[in-house]
């Protein structure tokens, strides 16, 4: 069933132009990177406020509120240009075991914001201003800042294992 | 000028380090990953502090406090950057010594350096607001385009094949 989506989704004519035109895929590719560069940051600043790091007094509340739009908005754009790249070849990204792996730990990663916010997170008032994070905010932050090495180290293999279209 | 470049290209391209890394399957990605990593902690870094600049975000704290904490990501991230480019660049230095797409992000990332370490440092560190928006909003712009120049740069280079003999004719 799958098989059959990504083979019409293959033969649509969005996909062929992301295949053939000179510029469409270097300037979507290019724009998914450079949003990877901005993003990482402020989720590496994020994760090192969690583990009681950086900014220690800063309130915890005030460093998501001013980090979650801007976190929010790059990993928008960064969906909306990975889901334009996956149309231009479908069928070969998704037998690059990198993808399915760079994809699984995306949605982990989704995951652990999910808990957090509906665990630890609801509760961050009683901990805004501790000098010590609660170990489940650390645990949230060790678990991210995992998951975007890895997910980058995959993002860059499926660059040297995708066949040529 | 020229031919001194070429030699220190030459000497990085025979270098044991370049030797091992073009050799090796996997040290160049793997290198390359730090590379990656690296560049999003400085990206975000950068941004953080022009979109300080710009009043775009972070009201809440000085530009001293703000610069304190992100600093220290900045200059390591970049110390990365810098450390493992070299080593990347020295599997190919001979290619990259002809690469126009390489010798662009070398001049952007110079740039970069020089300005964010001086004009940039001047007038970002005062919030006292002797300097009007336009000024502050033209330097954020100036920082953040050099920067992007180098990414871009970057990102061009692997699109542009440069062969080792054309560079010899040169």
């Amino acid at each position: 069933m799958f098989a059959r989506f990504l083979q019409w989704l293959y033969e649509t004519h969005f996909s062929d132009f992301m295949r053939e035109s000179l510029w469409a895929e270097p300037i979507v590719e290019t724009i998914h990177v450079l949003t990877l560069t901005l993003f990482l940051g402020f989720a590496v600043m994020l994760d090192m406020r969690l583990l009681g790091v950086v900014m220690k007094k800063r309130r915890m509340s005030e460093v998501l509120a001013q980090f979650n739009p801007w976190l929010f908005g790059g990993f928008a754009v960064m969906i909306v240009t990975g889901v334009l790249l996956f149309c231009g070849d479908p069928i070969s990204f998704w037998t690059t075991t990198f993808f399915k792996v760079k994809m699984i730990m995306l949605v982990l990663a989704g995951l652990n914001v999910l808990i957090f916010n509906a665990t630890i997170g609801r509760k961050v008032a009683q901990w805004d201003t501790d000098p010590k994070t609660p170990g489940a905010a650390k645990v949230a932050a060790i678990v991210s800042l995992t998951l975007w090495v890895l997910i980058i180290a995959a993002g860059r293999g499926i660059a040297y294992a995708l066949p040529p279209p | 000028m020229k031919t001194l470049l070429l030699h220190f290209c030459v000497w990085c391209n025979a270098s044991w380090w370049g030797v091992a890394i073009r050799k090796s399957t996997w040290l160049f990605p793997f290198v390359e990953i730090f590379h990656l990593l690296a560049l999003g902690v400085l990206g975000g870094t950068i941004l953080i502090l022009n979109l300080k600049l710009m009043r775009l975000a972070f009201k809440s704290e000085t530009t001293a406090e703000l610069a304190q904490e992100v600093k220290p990501w900045m200059i390591g991230s970049l110390i990365v950057m810098l450390i493992s480019g070299f080593l990347l660049f020295s599997t190919e230095a001979v290619k990259m010594y002809g690469n126009w797409g390489f010798q662009l992000k070398m001049l952007f990332l110079s740039l970069a350096m020089i300005y964010t370490f001086t004009i940039y440092g001047r007038v970002a560190r005062h919030d006292d607001g002797r300097f009007g928006p336009a000024l502050r909003i033209a330097v954020a712009l100036l920082s953040l385009l050099l920067w992007s120049g180098v990414g871009l740069g970057g990102r061009s280079l692997g699109y542009i094949t440069t062969s080792a003999s054309s560079v010899d004719q040169q």
